[in-house]
């Protein structure tokens, strides 16, 4: 059995330990949730080369808030929810260090990325059309606000449940569901609204 | 079925297939047609974006990590107490500051506290006027003063 994989009692035991200072056992969990972690990073920031940094101060800050844990929600839960409001704080940074997406696109890629879009559903794609859209949905994610990027990401991306998201977001699974319908929606006026600009 | 209901459908039933009373709405709404494709775009897109595969931890990143913890609990708990008890210091020596700048560039009366500076002006000058000369005693009225001695 590998040193990252322990059944429900032994975490409870790790956890405990850890809430009493024990680094190594600390480090037991890090290891079972730590792919976990830099999935929903990369998925939520998609910044591949900054992902390890982020994990790493989301696992400093849920040592640090280790002892505020009740086991009420699971810790994989537990610690979700501070990698995504870790993430909240990244984006609302970015953000506003950012230039606008429009503004760092040569025309002549705005004119392929349209065209792709105005392109039939996509299906049977090749791999370097499937890289083309990846970018280009990439970069429409990256322009939604925070809170639709995030429940997007977390539904579409990470493919949790509207229950897991209520619970790791503390909301209402009807709240989920509102916000993720408003969101879907923004997002298919924003792409209408790119390409009517783009003509 | 209007345009509005189909495209909430479209957004509620995202990834599955639609009735047959909106395919055929789509059939007939060209605006519509172009909503959903849009979705099937997205849908595809998302679909592209999942398949990417997360980096993967670097090797002993979990024991790097667990390190980092260690020096910060030797050195890192005690400086933030400080750091934090020092940033309380200087947030209470700012508010206090506010409080004595404000109370020192505020008038000290008003609606709440009595009367307007104005008032209080007029009120003085006025108090100026009916004050009795007390070396020639002819100056001004001293009929409405009560001046608290005597009258005759």
């Amino acid at each position: 059995m590998a040193r990252s994989e322990f059944d429900v009692s032994q975490e409870i035991e790790y956890i405990r330990r850890v809430q009493k200072g024990d680094g190594e056992a600390f480090g037991l969990l890090v290891e079972k949730y730590q792919q976990r972690i830099f999935s929903i990073l990369f998925h939520l920031v998609r910044r591949r080369d900054e992902v390890e940094d982020l994990a790493q101060e989301v696992f400093f800050k849920a040592f640090r808030a280790i002892r505020s844990y009740n086991f009420q929600s699971s810790f994989a839960t537990w610690l979700s929810r501070i990698a995504v409001n870790h993430c909240y704080d990244y984006l609302r940074k970015v953000r506003a260090s950012r230039l606008s997406y429009y503004s760092e696109m040569t025309e002549e890629s705005a004119h392929e990325l349209e065209r792709k879009a105005e392109s039939p559903p996509p299906q049977g794609l090749d791999q370097g059309e499937k890289l083309a859209l990846r970018d280009f949905v990439g970069r429409l994610l990256e322009r939604a606000p925070e809170d639709d990027r995030i429940i997007l990401s977390l539904k579409e991306l990470e493919d949790y449940s509207v229950e897991e998201i209520a619970d790791m977001l503390k909301l209402k699974t009807s709240t989920v569901k509102v916000r993720l319908h408003r969101a879907r929606k923004r997002m298919l006026e924003d792409l209408g609204r790119w390409r009517q600009e783009g003509k | 079925m209007d345009c509005r209901a189909i495209r909430d459908l479209i957004g509620e039933r995202w990834g599955e297939e639609l009735p047959a009373e909106a395919r055929e709405h789509l059939s007939q709404c060209a605006g519509c047609e172009a909503y959903w494709r849009r979705a099937l775009f997205l849908q595809a897109g998302f679909h592209a974006l999942a398949e990417e595969t997360p980096p993967q931890a670097s090797f002993g990143f979990a024991s790097r990590l667990v390190r980092r913890l260690e020096e910060w609990d030797a050195t890192g708990a005690r400086s933030e107490f400080f750091e934090t008890v020092g940033r309380r210091f200087v947030y209470a020596t700012l508010a206090l500051t506010l409080a004595l700048l404000l109370s020192l560039a505020l008038p000290s009366t008003g609606p709440v506290r009595g009367v307007a500076g104005a008032d209080f002006l007029g009120l003085q000058s006025r108090n100026q006027a009916l004050q009795p000369d007390v070396v020639g005693g002819e100056t001004g009225d001293t009929h409405e003063l009560n001046l608290g001695g005597p009258t005759e």
